[in-house]
């Protein structure tokens, strides 16, 4: 890279090995485009070879050094300026000289750990790239190559299934049941809706799955709700006593992991949002987080067989319902609904030492509160309105 | 889509919408076509399902959208058959099942859906009995009725060649299932069809119902296709039909067609079920059907409805076959047209024949069934008394047939029978009406004793407790007690010739009657603690027969002990004091093991209530005066127990709050010492002559204290006579002197006193005393006991 056009410029190309048969993943670029990246697990070695060509055949090159950086960093959009870099290893490949000719030098970064999954969001960016800089007096020559890493999670221990009993007084009550409180990525959510008492007139429901992203702390919090798939259940009005499977299949959708906290800088999290609509267009509607995590792909099951744990596994089961009317009143804020859980499971706690021990999932999804609805007019954006309250 | 503005007839409009949307199918049916031709499935996917978005619509007619329907349907065979062909190439069809579910909408979705199941299956007939049903589940995501209609029906055409038609095996779970999933399928598909079609008659306006129920009888037929499809099932034997097919059939049926239809069909369809073999259960299809019945009838007692009704079964009844059509014609009649199809009767019929047909019904069924032929009886004829009566009639019949004489309580045949008798009572509030059925009685017997009292008092359960509805104003407290005193005379009726049963119906009755709450429990309840003691009287006098008379007795005190005290916690206290007492001369005269703990326990419990509850002077005085009486009285007590009761009795005495009160008290108490009784002295008289006069010299102490001269002198005179009293019982610490001490003060009094009514009072008591005295006088040496000293 030479600014002026004249002086001795070099060609600088990064192979790693196993280029060719190795995985790709493929990652959002900024724009909204896709490209396809060699695809690393954490702890994996990155090695390869930099290939350093002359372009003009004959004169030589001089240089303060070369060097290469393994780098991973989380870019805040409205932050440009500052990349915070969580991992940065650096190898010198050679030492201040004269590059006379074409040269090639291997390296190897063993075993890195890489403990964050590449992500590209609407104000984030979490990228692990190679940087290789042959520096000199005026202007260094820079090549980088980005690339792809996922992070894989076992099977989680405690996968309890959602159920809870949500309404509105005396106009909507319903009991909604998904299978599982985590899901992978390739997954399916099978669940059912029991329709306890309707006194609106439903035109159909459906189920949307929504990403919140926050980034930054402190003041400076900023959140972005998007909703990935809207997917409808139901059409046309039930009646009470009315159950109405649901069957949402993961893999088709563009879905990461759940992220929690990334180096303090951001979180990625995921809802299901259960939505009705009456005939007069008013939205009835219960968000629920659900945590999505990456499964390896090796242990995948034959197709058939995991078919047939779908097919049988949705069927209805008529379990009792519990009638826990609990009124709890809920409001948008993710962050305060938490607590009132949180409040709930400390109760029980106190009344009984056995619990003690127990995960305050369990007490959560066993004893279900009734807990209020959102209603809202219209078809305002639920997604803006979550945001702006946050 | 532009709208044009001059306004299109309903005909014109749909068949405008219907060519739209014919046009939309044409063209995404043909880019779809081409799709395929190039084996682009999923553009293709992509088409067939902006074709199916089509059948989402909700402005079309039945009729248009049948049309649209089959349009459709048409060029979905295409696809079938091209996935078909590529699932024979080897394709995954796995993959693709989950691929259609990706589809956003779900009418779309459910189509491409079965499309794909059904190729599935084809290609893959393991999973066939699995996919049915999850194909069937999956549809319920559609409660459009319209929309579900044509959707399960396209679910019930496309697996009708499919579905498994091979006769069940015994303990064989083949994954390609057997006739009886088909059978299962079918009727699932068939019960959500038919619950679809009958929402749609209460959707919209009223004003357009006549349309709408034309729209649905066009709908008929893709409901009925089910039944179709269940005919065809080559595998469904004899025996299959009659456990498994008709009895959903019929519990279809009952729901599905509307009331009137079933009134007219009432005989034919009872027949049938009664020649039904044993083994299916026709009690449900029965009962849920006049359950039906008894709701519609009282739903019509809408005026209106009834008229428009009337007109119909007019109609209905000229085709029937001559089910007395008289009263059809008399709109002022609201039951008319129950009466032309003689409800009760039909049925009271057919449920006898049904029990006596079936040898093995229990006989808790028997009851209930006789349970629901009164509920209809009550809901359609309320004023027919006879008809419930009969019903009572019947069971009574069925009891002697079955030669039960006596129900366990508790047992289910019990519990029905309970339920049976309760219903006429909740229903008709009122004793008289209840009294006419001549059979409740013999009904009655069949139940347990203690189970007979509960009924006997439900039958009067207005009286015996609050009821909800009680007006909220002020209570008539006269009534009411008017009332409980009657129903207090009626509990004195409970008598039973057998002393133990005699017991249970007491404890029966207290259950009930301690429901009543305080204004009620203040007359219902003293009853049952004296016919408590009674039983014990009882039990006392028939010890010879029964070993084990103590135990009871103290058993029959408990229960007395624990009824009073439930009055007392009625913040009621004079009446618990007065029952305490009454307990405890019974336990001394029955004399039972223990009795002396017993009794000194009613005594204390007597005390306590006088030290803490009453608070009123009178009250206190009339309180101590009964104390005294029954502790004279009571002979069972040890010196030990006696005498710390005795004192007591002094020393409230004493401590009454008004000088003459406690004047008149000690004066009383005095009598303790003298003919009170108890096991030192063998059960005698005591005649402790000594703490009789300083009682009585507490007394003219007292006496003296007093400020009103004419209370004063009034107290003398009764002293006097106490004293007097004594005198001739033969106290030989009762001498001349006292009685002549207070005489003379008295007479030096007397002048004082102003004159008014009860100075005069006074004078003549004074004056029959002196008189008494000079009788006593004339004949005197009466009982060794001289006169002659005493100064007139």
């Amino acid at each position: 890279m030479s600014f002026f056009g004249f002086g001795q410029s070099a060609e600088i190309d990064i192979h790693l090995d196993g280029q060719e048969t190795r995985k790709t993943a493929e990652v959002k670029t900024e724009d909204g485009k896709k490209e396809k990246l060699l695809l690393y697990y954490d702890g994996e070695t990155v090695s390869g070879k930099v290939n350093i060509s002359l372009k003009k055949a004959g004169s030589k090159l001089e240089h303060q050094g070369i060097k290469i950086e393994f780098i991973g960093q989380i870019e805040l959009y409205y932050d440009r300026g500052n990349h915070h870099e969580f991992t940065s290893l650096v190898k010198e490949l050679a030492r201040p000289g004269e590059m006379i000719a074409h040269t090639s030098y291997p390296f190897e970064f063993s075993c890195v750990e890489k403990p964050f999954e590449v992500y590209t969001g609407s104000n984030v960016k979490l990228r692990y790239f190679l940087r290789v800089t042959i520096v000199r007096r005026i202007a260094d020559l820079v090549k980088e190559i980005d690339i792809a890493v996922h992070t894989l999670s076992s099977y989680p221990d405690m996968n309890n299934p959602i159920k809870m009993e949500v309404g509105i007084e005396d106009c909507l009550h319903i009991e909604f049941e998904y299978n599982k409180s985590k899901y992978h990525l390739k997954d399916v959510i099978v669940g059912k809706i029991y329709f306890l008492l309707v006194r609106i007139k439903i035109k159909h429901m459906e189920i949307a799955i929504i990403k919140r992203e926050t980034t930054g702390s402190g003041p400076n919090t900023f959140t972005e709700n998007e909703t990935i798939a809207k997917y409808e259940i139901m059409d046309g009005a039930p009646v009470r006593g009315e159950s109405i499977p649901i069957r949402v299949f993961l893999a088709g959708y563009d879905l990461t992991p759940t992220m929690r906290d990334i180096n303090k800088k951001f979180s990625v999290r995921y809802y299901l949002n259960l939505v009705l609509m009456d005939t007069e267009d008013r939205r009835y509607f219960k968000q629920q987080e659900i945590i999505l995590w990456r499964k390896g792909d090796k242990q995948r099951k034959p197709n058939l067989q995991a078919q047939n744990t779908l097919v049988a596994s949705h069927l209805v089961k008529n379990e009792p319902h519990q009638d826990n009317k609990e009124n709890q009143n809920t409001t948008n804020n993710q962050s305060q609904q938490q607590s009132i859980k949180e409040d709930f499971t400390r109760a029980n706690n106190s009344q009984s030492t056995e619990n003690i021990h127990n995960d305050p999932f369990e007490s959560k999804t066993t004893e279900a509160p009734i807990q209020n609805m959102q209603r809202e007019a219209g078809d305002g954006q639920i997604d803006t309105e979550a945001s702006a309250e946050q | 889509m532009p709208t044009t503005p001059q306004q299109l007839s309903p005909i014109e409009e749909q068949e405008k919408l219907l060519d739209e949307a014919l046009g939309v199918v044409k063209a995404q049916a043909f880019q779809m076509k081409r799709c395929l031709d190039k084996y682009k499935l999923m553009d293709a996917l992509k088409h067939a399902s902006a074709m199916l978005a089509e059948l989402r619509t909700s402005l079309l007619s039945p009729k248009s959208y049948y049309e649209l329907y089959m349009a459709i349907t048409d060029e979905l065979r295409h696809m079938e058959l091209y996935l078909l062909d590529e699932f024979q190439k080897g394709r995954k069809v796995a993959d693709l099942y989950e691929l259609v579910q990706y589809a956003g909408n779900i009418v779309p979705r459910l189509y491409l859906l079965i499309t794909v199941g059904l190729v599935y299956i084809k290609s893959n007939s393991n999973l066939k009995r699995d996919l049915l049903k999850d194909l069937v589940e999956m549809c319920r995501g559609v409660q459009h009725p319209l929309r579900g209609l044509f959707l399960r029906n396209y679910l019930l055409q496309c697996t009708r060649n499919v579905l498994p038609d091979v006769p069940e095996v015994d303990n064989e779970d083949s994954p390609e299932g057997n006739v009886r999933d088909s059978v299962d399928f079918v009727l699932m598909n068939f019960a959500e069809m038919n619950k679809l079609w009958v929402r749609m008659q209460h959707q919209g306006h009223s004003r357009e119902r006549q349309h709408r129920e034309k729209e649905r009888e066009e709908l008929r037929i893709l409901v009925g296709t089910n039944l179709v499809r269940l005919s065809q099932l080559e595998s469904v034997t004899l025996e299959k039909y009659q456990k498994l097919v008709l009895p959903g059939i019929l519990e279809q049926v009952v729901s599905l067609f509307p009331d009137e239809f079933h009134i007219q069909t009432l005989r034919p369809f009872l027949k049938s079920c009664a020649e039904l073999e044993s083994g299916v259960n026709v009690k449900n299809i029965v009962i849920s059907l006049m359950e039906r019945l008894g709701n519609y009838s009282q739903r019509s007692n809408v005026k209106n409805i009834v008229i428009s009704l009337m007109e119909r079964l007019g109609n209905y009844s000229q085709r029937s076959d001559g089910v007395g059509m008289s009263s059809s014609n008399e709109p002022d009649h609201p039951n008319g047209f129950l009466a032309d199809v003689q409800l009760f009767e039909i049925f009271s019929d057919q449920v006898s024949s049904i029990i006596s047909t079936r040898q093995y019904l229990p006989p808790e069924d028997m009851v209930s069934l006789q349970v629901a032929l009164v509920n209809l009886a009550l809901k359609c004829y309320p004023a027919k008394v006879e008809y419930i009566d009969k019903v009572m009639l019947s069971t009574v019949e069925i009891f002697q047939r079955l030669g039960m004489d006596r129900l366990e309580s508790n047992s289910m045949v019990a519990r029905e029978l309970s339920k049976l008798l309760k219903i006429p009572l909740d229903h008709y509030n009122n004793l008289l009406t209840v009294l006419k059925l001549q059979h409740y009685a013999g009904l009655m017997q069949h139940l347990d004793y203690s189970e007979e009292v509960e009924q006997a008092l439900s039958l009067v359960s207005t009286l015996v407790a609050d009821q909800s509805d009680q007006p909220s104003g002020e209570i008539d407290l006269e009534e009411l007690s008017e009332e409980q005193s009657l129903l207090a005379r009626f509990i004195h009726q409970f008598r039973s010739t057998v002393s133990d049963q005699q017991y249970l119906i007491l404890i029966a009755a207290r259950k009930i009657l301690g429901a009543g709450g305080q204004m009620r429990i203040k007359h219902t309840l003293p009853p049952l603690v004296f016919q408590a003691y009674q039983l014990a009287y009882k039990y006392r006098d028939n010890k010879k027969e029964d070993e084990m008379w103590e135990k009871k007795c103290q058993k029959i005190f408990q229960f007395s002990h624990s009824t009073i005290t439930a009055l007392v916690k009625a913040e009621l206290a004079e009446l618990p004091l007065r029952l305490f007492l009454q307990g405890a001369l019974a336990i001394d005269q029955i004399g039972f093991d223990n009795h002396e703990t017993v009794a000194y326990e009613f005594l204390s419990q007597a005390f306590s209530l006088y030290e803490d509850e009453i608070s009123d002077s009178k009250a206190q005085l009339a309180a101590i005066t009964l104390i005294v009486g029954t502790l004279e009285q009571i002979s069972c007590f040890s010196e030990e127990n006696a005498e710390p009761l005795r004192t007591q009795c002094a020393l409230a005495a004493s401590k009454l709050l008004k000088k003459p009160d406690q004047c008149r008290g000690v004066a009383t108490c005095s009598h303790l010492f003298w003919s009170g009784k108890s096991l030192v002295s063998n059960r005698e008289e005591i005649h402790d002559g000594k703490r009789v006069v300083e009682c009585l010299k507490k007394g003219l102490r007292i006496a003296k204290q007093c400020m009103d001269v004419s209370v004063q002198v009034q107290l003398f005179i009764e002293l006097t006579n106490h004293y007097i009293y004594f005198y001739e019982k033969g106290n030989d610490q009762v001498t001349v002197q006292i009685i002549n001490q207070v005489i003379a003060k008295i007479k030096d009094e007397i002048p004082n006193l102003e004159s008014s009514e009860e100075t005069e009072q006074i004078q003549k008591h004074f004056s029959n005393t002196i008189e008494h005295l000079k009788s006593r006088m004339e004949c005197s040496e009466i009982d060794g006991v001289s006169y002659k000293d005493i100064e007139v």
